[in-house]
């Protein structure tokens, strides 16, 4: 298991002195954190994460899970797509299922707590039976809901609003609602799979493995093979740059099973890269976490063209590797690059094949901006400042009536 | 050669180095051009502004600094407006007495430049201005310096927040742009009248919080070395 103390060496020892002492300051609290799923997807990985060091901190953290059938599931994937923006159409009976199995869930929780952290909108209705059983109920948005489906939406807020605060990953997607919004940005975990360094030789059996020769400069981009992440505009950069300077692409990524555009995505690029020795597309199983670790290490610029992002922990995690980023100038991606500081904006498949070639011949500039790319994830979004900004969190909690505590 | 100075010299009074954690808190609004933005900073919360001018600075506090604040950034990328960022970037909020002063004066700022502009400028599509607020903890650590030497320990402990809370936001807390706490309590605890002018003459516009601790570190130690003082 995963020490605290493991983050000293990472994000430095004064950092984890720091969650010590607002631990302490916070006192034995209990918190149950809720969610739909124990394992696959990105909440169930952070709160994998995030809990055990929380126990650490002397904090009692729970975890429940909500269960339910599988309209119940297909309902709530409705709500998500719903929050990003998408029409989905709902009726009374799958409002009404949603509330239903909500209810059930209710009636076999018997814990009381100090906080509860309610992540998306899957297990949000709980709050309607169970208020009595914490001191503060917070909901957790982990969704870009910056223009959700507003009728869906109406619907949700409702039981949103009874709560007592909210948490959202970006300014943007934060919403008109009566009580207090906070931004917790996401983070990655140095130590995973995904993220912990790696040795040079490990690195290049990987390369081995998924024969991609290191002859040339190596472009990469990881990402889902859809429409939103653009792999054929970034298909499109690599063959202009590619007149000018020999270097070789990879896309790499899982397929994207629940995007309807996906299959034919994945055709398109396949068609543009065939016959290309250059191109290498990989279709990887969701946890080939260390490839995509490996793929990254290996990578001379880490590209992420998506023309519609959430946060983007794709770049954070290149950013973290060290390496010259080019991002789509969307979503979280221009929280995290800075032209000419931590990496490069760009808005077009030309404007990537530009930045590309800068940096190729530009070498000490790529090594600068990674530099200064991984300082600034190290700084902002490693898992030490999440658990900080959740126990500061839990400090104003206690205040509510407060924007300025002094102890 | 000038005397040494002694790291050992016990202070008068102890320092106490604070902590200051800070949760933004959006505000749900946006700037998609810079009459919106006009509209926004004549129309919002104190709260905001001091987000944006002073508390922004920890939040997203770059390994290097362009723009001194967020509005001169944003002119600059996301309007790409660069005159206007020249203007935003000499605005110094700390010349003003309080938020109502700095408002009106970022209102004249930007009103004046659109009047005498034909066209609107316009955010690059995804580069808005989100506007936000902060609710803010500030807590008394356990790190105490009673000598020289101690505060330099001290200042190597403690969080960039607190090189934040002490070095950047006390200046406005005490008043005056050219003190912080961390050169008033050398001011007022040791005979070092170098020392404390060669910390108040770092531009703290153009270092980032650990470039802030590198500095005053390398000042204190490099007295104490031999650079002298007095």
């Amino acid at each position: 298991m995963v020490n605290l103390d493991d983050y000293i060496p990472i994000a430095g020892p004064e950092v984890v002195e720091q969650l010590h002492r607002l631990a302490d300051r916070l006192g034995p609290r209990r918190v149950v954190n809720i969610n739909s799923t124990r394992v696959g997807g990105g909440v169930a990985e952070i709160l994998s994460c995030a809990i055990p060091l929380l126990k650490q901190l002397g904090l009692e953290v729970s975890w429940e899970v909500i269960q339910g059938d599988p309209f119940f599931f297909e309902i709530t994937k409705g709500l998500h797509n719903a929050l990003q923006g998408y029409r989905v159409p709902f009726t009374d009976q799958m409002f009404a299922h949603y509330q239903e199995v909500n209810r059930e869930n209710a009636r076999k929780f018997q814990w009381e707590a100090d906080y509860v952290i309610v992540h998306d909108p899957q297990p949000a209705p709980l709050i309607e039976h169970l208020r009595p059983q914490a001191r503060q109920w917070i909901w957790r948005c982990h969704i870009d809901a910056s223009r959700p489906h507003l009728p869906v939406w109406r619907f949700l807020r409702e039981i949103v609003r009874q709560y007592d605060a909210s948490i959202f990953s970006m300014s943007k997607f934060a919403q008109n609602l009566p009580h207090p919004q906070y931004l917790i940005t996401p983070s990655i975990d140095p130590l995973s799979a995904k993220n912990i360094d790696l040795a040079p030789e490990d690195v290049a059996a990987v390369l081995d493995r998924l024969e991609v020769e290191r002859d040339k400069p190596l472009i990469l981009q990881v990402s889902r093979f859809d429409s939103f992440k653009d792999p054929i505009g970034v298909i499109q950069a690599f063959k202009l740059v590619r007149r000018h300077t020999p270097c070789r692409l990879i896309l790499a990524g899982g397929e994207a099973t629940d995007d309807p555009e996906g299959p034919r995505i994945l055709a398109e690029v396949q068609e543009a890269a065939s016959g290309d020795p250059d191109i290498h597309i990989l279709l990887l199983p969701p946890d080939s976490h260390r490839d995509i670790n490996a793929l990254q290490r290996a990578a001379d610029i880490i590209v992420q063209k998506s023309t519609r992002e959430g946060f983007g922990l794709t770049v954070t995690e290149a950013m973290w590797k060290g390496k010259p980023v080019i991002g789509g100038a969307v979503g979280g991606i221009v929280l995290q690059i800075q032209d000419y500081h931590t990496g490069f904006l760009v808005h077009s498949p030309e404007g990537l094949a530009f930045r590309i070639r800068y940096l190729l011949h530009r070498p000490e500039l790529a090594r600068r901006l990674g530099g200064l790319a991984r300082e600034f994830v190290r700084l902002h979004f490693l898992v030490t400042r999440k658990l900080r900004d959740y126990l500061t969190l839990m400090i104003l909690r206690d205040n509510p009536d407060s924007r300025f505590i002094e102890f | 050669m000038a005397p040494l100075c002694n790291l050992e010299q016990p202070a008068a009074n102890p320092f106490w180095f604070s902590e200051c954690f800070l949760i933004p808190m959006p505000m749900g609004r946006a700037a998609l051009n810079l009459r919106e933005l006009l509209h926004a900073v004549r129309e919002l919360g104190n709260g905001v502004l001091f987000y944006h001018f002073f508390q922004s600075r920890l939040i997203t506090n770059p390994p290097e600094i362009e723009y001194p604040n967020e509005f001169s950034a944003w002119a600059a990328t996301a309007l790409q407006d660069i005159k206007l960022s020249e203007k935003l970037s000499s605005f110094d909020p700390f010349e003003y007495q309080n938020l109502e002063a700095v408002r009106q004066a970022v209102t004249d700022l930007l009103e004046e430049y659109l009047w005498d502009l034909p066209t609107v400028p316009w955010a690059r599509p995804g580069l808005e201005f989100h506007f936000c607020q902060a609710s803010t903890i500030v807590m008394r650590s356990e790190i105490s310096a009673a000598t020289l030497r101690d505060f330099c320990t001290g200042l190597r402990q403690v969080g960039l927040d607190s090189i934040y809370y002490h070095f950047f936001e006390s200046r406005w807390r005490l008043g005056t742009r050219e003190v912080d706490d961390f050169s008033y309590w050398l001011e007022t605890n040791f005979e070092l009248p170098d020392l404390v002018a060669a910390i108040r003459n770092i531009d703290i516009y153009f270092y980032s919080l650990q470039e802030t601790r590198k500095t005053l570190l390398s000042l204190i130690e490099g007295v104490a070395e031999g650079g002298g003082d007095g």
